[in-house]
């Protein structure tokens, strides 16, 4: 049985795709440097529309009469008051664009034009080089480095330098914390309880949020943020695991990309910080068997946010302290404690390569 | 050795759920179908694997543990048809539940009856509604044209006109259909579902089929006064599985090796609530409820009539949904310990991250038994809104999903029934506790044998029968003497009190005779308390009585409150 592995790892070589919802145009080539921000596709969604009845306009006696009098074809770019139909004659009608579009469709003498449309961009959301174009729909992305992977994203995509220092990583995120030397960096806390904090933050503004946690109070605030915050950990306050914090406390000052998209469980996808190291490192491992030795995290009940090693998978059933009866595996936590935690509520963070 | 009814005799159902992948065997015992064993597996859909296949075996090879019989051959492929009875199986048959909710726009021609019959149709399969567009619709073409667009649908369903109704408007809007579809890339259009006007169909078909994929069902509202969904959602729910199958790595291959169209979890769960509404008393329901990670599923039916319908909550992938529409008090007030609101809110919004994840403590225990509780009172509300539900006198209710089925004890989970459901009359509560009831549905389509014989067997667990006795008395009077006397011959009595319960023991399996002496006016729903005694079946919590009145009222006071669940609970585990 493979299970799924969390990276926090602090070298290693992951490639990502990046693929647009729609068809679109890919704007960059195989071996091009991208930055976090850097538009890899890009493709246009209409978004409101104009129905010119020509027909009745013109209260014309039938369709064909209609489509004769339509000078235009789909396809065709149109300004304000370029003339859509006209009846000819002595004394002739016409209907004029009322504002600029594309005409998408002439039919049953209505003429529906295209006058608004949205742009959807998909971006690389860290430092690598295109190693793969997805036609007409994105690329694939690769680097190395240290990586690691987040269990909430607000949506966003940023970068900056890291300026978090080891005391600061272990504290609440308040207010008075953030100064005008965190402007457009990357800044992490053990948690946040307040949405003082995270306007403050959006005031500066900041590159980016790390968070092991934050109140659940805090989503709604947290989403209206246009600078990335990942959580690692989740929920409530629970402060930053040990192997992300000395991770991220390797890369000080160094420039972290935050690409804090939704966990989709179907998908696969993960909020994720990135940080580009100029030495090759072992690829990615994204699944594995369960084994005694291994690095793990737990993300429920007492321990949450615990790291540990796997020292043994419990034959049977165990009796939880509430009486349920599950599969389990002994975990020896880094405080030197132990604990049997349901195979459901821990994950895999490293394996041997 | 089993005895062939049919020249199928073993049976092997799969059940891809969110979580859990479940394979169960059936086989002829006797002569007659039974449950053999169930093995559980993680899902393997998503995330490592992106593949069906890993889970499938994985289950497979665990009810091999469990039963000793080898299903799978040295390739791990699934040996079917079965050799002599012995090893592999006869027949294979998949039900779905995995997979992300579908998007789905509506259209019909009135707000109040087609369209909303449409909506009715949309909510019995996984599926989000994304924008209802009727002919009353107040915004303008353009601006329908854009939220549709906005929207981006994966499946349109499009209902309006009796068979003899209207026609034009239904060409009118199929034209405008196909319009916007035409801005849409074709490799992205959503599939199209007709089920309105049956003497449109063709046209409508011929126009939508330049389009898009066209799927014609029958009308859902053949005339003004009645509404049929049965085949509209099998339809709908075929379209569905099939976007799942190619969506899905690994379902096409299992697929392949079924003796029937895989069917969705829901539809095959109300295929059984269906044939049971039928040989039931018509004046009672039955009513089924899956409580399930992603969806919570609600079946009801009576001998004339049945209500089916999926809702986008649950007790793991769904339920952030389920945080979204409700406040934390709603669950809170569940909670026999107190607990700090900032608690439940955080083990609540933490479970939306881990949804496959254990309560550990006993109060996660209790989080997770306040949003059962919750889950029920809404899918009860759903039902009830309805406005096809009789009463709720039910029998029997059958339950499943593993929030109830597995993590709690069999009182919590009577309580948890109880407080959400509310049941009135005389009703046994069942439990399924393999996750069996969707297969039977998808077996009886095709052997309607199987279904029958299974639940009449002991496969499905028999929780209690619940009295519940309806009196105006004041708190604490004595209102009811109960006596019951067991197959065996032991007699047993209990003095039902106002606002309490009780309980007399009537294991599971046994049957009794139960003699009612009224001591103040008292109502069972439509039950005629005489001299007659009532035969009941027993449960793993025996015969409950429930005398806490209709609707149950709960104190504001939290004390008060969780003072009373003590005693309730006391009340029926003495």
């Amino acid at each position: 049985m493979q299970y799924p592995v969390t990276q926090i790892n602090p070298h290693v070589k992951f490639r990502r795709n990046r693929i647009l919802p729609i068809s679109g145009t890919v704007l960059v080539r195989v071996g091009q440097k991208v930055s976090p921000s850097e538009i890899l596709a890009e493709s246009s969604v209409p978004t409101r529309h104009i129905l010119i009845d020509v027909f009745r306009a013109l209260a014309l006696k039938n369709m064909m009469e209609a489509e004769k009098v339509i000078n235009r074809q789909v396809g065709e770019l149109l300004e304000t008051h370029d003339i859509i139909a006209e009846t000819g004659g002595l004394f002739s009608r016409v209907i004029r664009t009322p504002m600029p579009g594309k005409v998408v469709s002439i039919k049953n003498g209505q003429v529906l034009l295209e006058v608004e449309s949205r742009k959807v961009v998909v971006q690389s959301g860290l430092n690598g080089q295109v190693v793969e174009i997805l036609q007409d729909r994105g690329a694939v992305v690769e680097t190395s480095g240290t990586l690691i992977q987040g269990v909430w994203g607000n949506g966003a995509i940023g970068y900056g330098p890291f300026v978090t220092d080891p005391a600061g990583i272990e504290k609440e995120l308040t207010s008075a914390a953030l100064n005008i030397t965190a402007r457009g960096a990357v800044v992490a806390a053990s948690w946040c309880e307040s949405e003082e904090s995270l306007l403050m933050a959006a005031e500066l503004p900041l590159g980016g949020l790390i968070l092991g946690s934050m109140s659940p109070r805090l989503i709604p605030y947290a989403l209206k943020q246009n600078f990335p915050v990942i959580l690692l950990e989740g929920f409530g306050r629970i402060p930053i695991n040990e192997e992300a914090k000395l991770a991220l406390l390797e890369n000080m000052q160094r420039e972290i990309s935050l690409n804090a998209q939704k966990r989709d469980p179907y998908s696969g996808t993960h909020p994720e910080i990135s940080i580009s190291l100029p030495e090759e490192s072992a690829p990615e491992k994204t699944s594995c068997e369960l084994q005694t030795g291994q690095k793990v995290r737990v993300h429920t009940s007492t321990q949450t946010g615990q790291t540990g090693v796997l020292t043994a998978l419990n034959p049977g059933k165990t009796s939880l302290p509430n009486g349920i009866k599950t599969d389990s595996a002994s975990i020896l936590f880094k405080n030197n404690e132990k604990a049997i935690v349901p195979l459901s509520n821990f994950d895999i963070i490293q394996v041997e390569n | 050795m089993a005895t062939l009814l049919t020249e199928v005799n073993s049976v092997l159902g799969i059940e891809i759920g969110t979580i859990n992948t479940r394979a169960v065997l059936f086989d002829v015992v006797e002569e007659s179908y039974q449950f053999i064993a169930a093995g559980i597996a993680p899902t393997t859909c998503g995330e490592p694997q992106f593949d069906a296949m890993p889970g499938v075996i994985s289950a497979i090879q665990k009810l091999q543990d469990i039963t000793g019989r080898f299903l799978l051959d040295l390739n791990q492929k699934l040996i079917i048809p079965s050799h002599g009875g012995v090893e592999g199986v006869d027949k294979l048959l998949l039900t779905l539940s995995y997979g992300p909710d579908l998007d789905v726009a509506t259209f019909g021609l009135l707000n109040d009856i087609s369209l909303e019959a449409a909506n009715r149709l949309a909510r019995t399969a996984p599926v989000r509604i994304v924008d209802c567009f009727g002919i009353n619709d107040r915004r303008s073409f353009q601006h329908q044209m854009d939220a549709l667009l906005k929207a981006r649908p994966n499946v349109l369903i499009f209902a309006g006109g009796s068979d003899r109704g209207a026609t034009k408007s239904i060409m009118r809007m199929a034209q405008w259909i196909a319009s916007a579809l035409q801005i849409i890339p074709a490799e992205d259009r959503p599939k199209f579902l007709y089920c309105g006007n049956r003497s449109m169909s063709r046209r409508v078909k011929e126009l939508m089929e330049k389009v898009t994929s066209v799927q014609i069902t029958n009308n859902i509202r053949p005339e003004i006064e009645t509404e049929d969904l049965n085949q509209a959602s099998l339809d709908l729910s075929q379209l569905i599985v099939k976007e799942k199958i190619d969506n899905t790595n690994g379902l096409e291959r299992i697929a392949t090796y079924c003796s029937d169209k895989p069917m969705l979890t829901g539809n095959a769960m109300q295929r059984v609530v269906r044939f049971l509404g039928k040989q039931y008393d018509p004046a009672h329901g039955v009513l089924s409820i899956d409580l399930g990670s992603a969806h919570t599923t609600v079946a009801y039916a009576t001998s004339t009539k049945s209500s089916f319908f999926s809702l986008p909550i649950g007790s793991g992938f769904g339920l952030e949904n389920a945080l979204k529409q409700s406040r934390i008090a709603d669950f809170e007030k569940w909670l026999p310990e107190v607990l700090p609101e900032s608690q439940v809110a955080t083990y609540l919004w933490q479970k939306t991250l881990f949804p496959a994840s254990l309560p550990v403590t006993q109060d996660d225990l209790n989080i997770e038994l306040a949003l059962a509780h919750h889950l029920i009172i809404m899918a009860m509300r759903e039902l009830e809104n309805r406005q096809e539900l009789r009463s709720r006198n039910f029998e029997p209710i059958l339950v499943g999903g593993s929030a109830l089925t597995h993590t709690a004890t069999p009182w919590q989970t009577l309580m948890a029934l109880l407080n959400g459901i509310q049941p009135v009359g005389i009703t046994p509560l069942v439990m399924d506790k393999h996750g069996i009831l969707s297969l039977l549905g998808a077996a009886g389509r095709t052997n309607s044998l199987m279904p029958v014989q299974v639940l009449e067997s002991t496969a499905f667990i028999n929780l209690a029968t619940v009295v519940t006795v309806h009196s105006k008395a004041r708190p604490g009077t004595a209102i009811l003497n109960a006596r019951l006397q067991t197959q065996s011959g032991k007699v047993v009595e209990t003095t039902l009190e106002q606002g309490n319960m009780a309980r007399l023991p009537l294991a599971f399996g046994e049957s009794g005779l139960l003699f009612l002496d009224p001591l103040k006016k008292i109502m069972i729903a439509d039950i005629e308390i005489g001299k007659e005694p009532i035969r009941v079946k027993g449960g793993v919590c025996g015969l409950v009585f429930d005398a806490r009145g209709r609707p149950l009222l709960l104190p504001a006071d939290g004390e008060l409150r969780r003072n009373l669940f003590w005693k309730w609970s006391n009340q029926i585990t003495e």
